[in-house]
Formats: C-alpha cells, structure tokens, sequence
C-alpha cells in the first residue's frame, strides 16, 4: 500500500475509532445500562493500558541487560512517588527529567 | 470560538488548562519528531494531530508505522491503547447530559487524558452544566490548539533538539503523572503492577503486540483483584 495513503487510512480509521470510544458513554449508550461485570472492568483500563505504556518507554525491550535502564527506571520510580503526592504533571515532569539528567551525567563520569 | 472568548467560564477553563499545556509541550514535541521520522508530511503530521488528537495513539501509530506494520495492526493497537478513552466517556457522561446533542457531539471530540482530568473536578465542584461544559470547552480547545502547535514544531524542529536531553522520556513522564495518582487501591495496583510485568514477559511479540496482550490481562487482574476484595474485606 501506498505510504501517504496508508498514513491517511490511520488517521482516519483511528480518528474515528477514537473518537467514536470518546463519544461512547456520553452519547451512543447514554441510555444504556453497563453490564456490572464490565463496569467492573472498566475501572481498571486506564491503569493496565497505561503502565502497558509507561513500561516499554522506560525499560528498553526485549531486557538485554538492566544497567543502562537504571536512570531512567530511577528517575520514572521517582517521579511516580512526586506525581502521586503532588497531582502535578509540571512538577512530576521536571522531577522526572532532572533526576534523569543528573543520573546519566553521573553515569557517564563513573560508569 | 470569538462568542465564546468573552466568557468567564470558557476563560476560566482555558487559564486551569495553561500548567497541563506547559506539561505537554515536551509530549507534542516528541509526536511533531515521530511523524517526521516516519516519513509523514507536514499535511500528514498536521492530520495526525489534529484529527487523532492523542499522543498515545499518534506515538504508536508513527512507530509502528516506520516499522511497516499492517494496517489493521496499527489501527487496532491504537485502539485497544485509546479503550481508556471508554472510561472517561462514562465518568464524563451525567455531566454532560444536561447539555444539547450538538454540545455532547462537540465536547467528546475533545476529551482526552488531561482534559477529563481537569474537567472532572470542576464537575464535582458543582456548578451549572452549561458553565461547566463552557469550562471543558476552554480547556479542551487550550490542549488542541497547543497541542497543533507543538506537534507542528516538532516536526519541522525537533531534530534540532540534542539527544542528550532525552526528550523523549517526557512521553512516560506525562502518563506517570495521569496514573500515579490513581494507585491508591489494591486492585488498581494489581491491574499496573501485572501489565507492566506482562508488557515486558511478553516483548517477543512483534509489532507491539505485547502492549494489547498486557493491557488486558492487567485488566482482568484487576477485575479479579476486585473481586477477591469483595470476598475478604466486605465493605
């Protein structure tokens, strides 16, 4: 398949299944009961989608070997702990990038 | 957008967006720097942003894109990435429910991570629907158009960034900051904990297909985990 085609075909495809998930419960099944297994279910999306997306980003995979990822498990470790007392995405970002910074230049001198 | 500039909730919205733009700015640089390495055109990129609207999908799909996936691929890993979006759609709803079609149309465009974050507050605080709906409508489109623009900066300069910055770490960065906060209950920490222990137990799958496959078993997880809570710490 053509490349800029294809590039079109997501952005349309996943631009209405996007939106389509965005519109759901707030106007496609706004009458509709949730079955309460799924409703059950439904709580723990963002928490299992995230992290399944958090995690490659952080650990490079496949897991060669750990040593490199250390700063950057560190510093997201770190920034988790800030992001959860804080609320504050400025401030979990800066202390993410900084400890990040400061770990890797440490690793560079002595590594 | 010019009736609506004048209004104090629109306003109000707007401005409690500003901290969340400044946080994403990096996030947009990254997809603008994605887009462009996976060969999109500017016009390409721009379409990304502006009709995905959602750095998670745009970051997978740019991926997975470069590295020549199929289609279907592609739009389902985006999918099964956006499902969260389902979650947000039904907390937003009885607030929303009160206002036109049109409005609820309109409005769910622009729900995303940040913006149901924000807005959920305001909700709860009270207030009349309209005026809340002016506030999610402010906000969302301060996230939209800065989002335009940082994608759009990314792609034409993000490859002037230097690599040792690690720019790339703010994407994990911002979804930290979303999912942190929410680890206060065993079976949502049940739910993380085995996806990203799956995530990585299944990273010999191609085309990321580890990211699906961990996302919902860490759903089931944490639904199990709900359950066995009901079992032995009765509420």
């Amino acid at each position: 398949m053509d490349a800029t085609l294809k590039l079109w075909a997501v952005i349309l495809i996943v631009g209405a299944l996007n939106y389509l998930s965005r519109l759901s419960f707030i106007a496609l099944f706004a009458h509709r009961q949730v079955p309460p297994l799924l409703g059950r279910a439904f709580r723990y999306v963002p928490a299992a989608m995230l992290t399944a997306l958090i995690v490659p980003m952080v650990v490079t995979l496949p897991v060669a070997a750990v040593g490199p990822a250390l700063p950057k498990i560190a510093a997201a470790l770190l920034a988790g702990v800030v992001a959860f007392v804080t609320h504050s995405q400025v401030k979990t970002l800066g202390v993410g990038m900084v400890t990040l910074w400061v770990l890797q230049a440490l690793a560079h001198r002595f590594g | 957008m010019r009736r609506f500039a004048s209004d104090r909730d629109f306003r109000a919205g707007f401005a409690a967006m500003l901290p969340v733009v400044i946080g994403i700015v990096p996030f947009g640089l990254v997809c603008g720097v994605g887009a462009a390495a996976a060969g999109a055109s500017a016009l390409g990129a721009l379409g990304l942003s502006a009709i995905v609207f959602s750095g998670a999908a745009q970051i997978l799909a740019v991926q997975l894109l470069a590295a020549g996936s199929p289609l279907a691929v592609i739009v389902l890993t985006c999918f099964v990435a956006g499902l969260r979006f389902l979650i947000y759609s039904a907390a937003m709803a009885p607030h929303l429910r009160p206002l036109p079609t049109r409005w609820q149309k309109g409005l769910a465009f622009l729900l995303t991570d940040q913006a149901f974050a924000a807005s959920v507050r305001r909700f709860d605080a009270g207030g009349d629907p309209r005026g809340g709906g002016l506030f999610f409508l402010g906000g969302g489109f301060a996230l939209w158009s800065s989002w335009q623009v940082t994608n759009i900066a990314g792609y034409f300069v993000g490859n002037l960034i230097p690599a040792a910055w690690s720019l790339d770490f703010a994407v994990p960065l911002c979804f930290i900051a979303l999912v942190a906060p929410h680890f206060r209950t065993y079976p949502t920490i049940t739910a993380a904990l085995v996806s990203g222990f799956a995530v990585i137990a299944f990273a010999g799958l191609p085309m990321k297909l580890n990211l699906i496959v961990a996302g919902l078993i860490g759903i089931v997880a944490g639904t199990l985990a709900d359950f066995t809570r009901d079992r032995w710490m009765p509420r």
